[in-house]
């Protein structure tokens, strides 16, 4: 997509999300961006820096703390044309502008026989383990994949956040752009320096609703999406050790959901841990096993096994969070325990 | 041989700072004006240019602290 020859440059996902803005911005003069602290600041997590300089306040709106009204206000210019994106500080606010995201925006393309479409973005951090409790420490991936017209997506590493932008930003739907704190590459978050990768200067897509096989191997699947593809990675690398060879995959993409990567992989390997930071129950983890032995259980060679947030809410205690959350060496240990 | 400084007026406060990241790696050749480092100090994030082309060497890591004035890395 771009030449062999240009130089390496990587990214944080913060500046690769603030790249594919400003690009989409120049391109199309319909996207504009609202939120709070989006402004001067360039977002309390990075995703707008550099915008406001370059387009001002009329494109660059910095918003009071009011998510119901200028997440209406959003959902109001969708329908009306505009492309805006809007930034959900955390996910965890959503109760508040719940009636715009999900009665208005995701359902007015049914509503008007796809005259209408909503064609927005919500960007929202998600993830914990930095010890900010249960208000702003939620994943909340079930909760949005679960209902029927928006799309949700989630990159891991910079490269798959500007493409996926891009993407999301083109799309005639609304989509939900989650993105986890420790991969920021802001420093009080936790970085996970693996989600900071090479990321050409050009705009390019990444498509919605693909999955990435981001290891390769024959005797165990590891699925994982965001931050816990990085877990997923390393307890790989660990199980190599064991002389265990466990394929990763990350989903990307929640709603399309790529279901067929997943089956595939387990129709070879024949073993399936799902690794999800949301709640245990009624999400993610679920949802990609049930995919799995609705097709059969004849290839299935152990009892699949999911690593998720016990269902209780996120502690601010640091030994009782990093208790609750996965990580490598329960990943490590459910994969062991299909054998 | 050109050093990697941190600026004394890259922030105002008189506080130090952590290398979030390096946005390239020992060994990689850099160009002049290339963000090669970002800083964080009190939740704001500040970028470090470079002076100078060259071949990277990183003397300070990620996640180590830094204050003003200090020499993160060389460009030979």
């Amino acid at each position: 997509m771009t030449n062999e020859n240009r130089k390496k440059r990587k990214l944080t996902i913060a500046k690769a999300m603030s790249e594919a803005l400003a690009q989409e911005m120049r391109r199309d003069k319909n996207v504009f961006v609202m939120g709070e602290d989006v402004g001067a600041l360039g977002g309390v997590f990075g995703t707008t820096q550099g915008l406001l300089d370059e387009f001002g306040k009329n494109r660059v709106r910095d918003t009071p703390i009011s998510e119901t009204a200028f997440i209406g206000a959003a959902v109001g210019a969708a329908t009306m044309g505009m492309r805006p994106v809007v930034e959900l500080m955390f996910v965890d606010f959503f109760g508040v502008c719940m009636d715009a995201i999900y009665n208005l925006a995701a359902k007015n393309a049914y509503f008007s026989g796809g005259h209408q479409p909503a064609p927005m973005v919500l960007m929202t951090s998600v993830g914990g383990g930095y010890s900010d409790a249960g208000q702003h420490s939620q994943c909340l991936y079930g909760t949005f994949a679960h209902l029927p017209g928006m799309k949700v997506v989630i990159p891991s590493n910079a490269y798959d956040a500007k493409g996926l932008m891009v993407s999301a930003i083109r799309d005639n739907n609304p989509v939900i752009f989650m993105f986890h704190k420790n991969l920021q590459g802001m420093g009080w978050l936790g970085t996970v320096k693996g989600s900071i990768v090479d990321v050409p200067e050009d705009s390019y897509t990444v498509p919605l609703g693909k999955a990435e096989i981001v290891r390769e191997g024959e005797d165990v699947t590891l699925v994982g999406l965001g931050a816990t593809v990085h877990q997923a990675l390393d307890a790989a690398g660990e199980l190599e050790k064991d002389g265990v060879s466990a394929e990763v995959i990350d989903l990307r993409s929640l709603v399309p959901l790529d279901r067929e990567t997943v089956l595939n992989s387990v129709k070879k390997t024949g073993r399936l841990v799902v690794v999800d930071d949301d709640y245990q129950s009624y999400g993610v983890s679920g949802e990609i096993i049930a995919t799995v032995v609705e097709q059969g259980v004849d290839f299935i060679k152990a009892a699949p096994k999911r690593v998720a947030y016990p269902d209780v809410p996120v502690p601010f205690s640091r030994p009782m969070e990093q208790h609750c959350l996965p990580n490598a060496s329960k990943i490590r240990a459910a994969a062991q325990a299909c054998f | 041989m050109s050093e990697i400084k941190i600026d004394e007026d890259l922030w105002d406060e008189d506080t130090e700072g952590v290398i979030t990241a390096w946005l390239f790696d020992d060994g990689d050749s850099v160009s002049a004006g290339d963000v090669v480092a970002e800083v964080m100090v009190e939740k704001i994030q500040h970028e470090v240019e470079a002076p100078a082309g060259g071949t990277l060497s990183i003397k300070v890591a990620a996640e180590e602290a830094v204050n003003k004035g200090d020499v993160i890395g060389e460009l030979s």
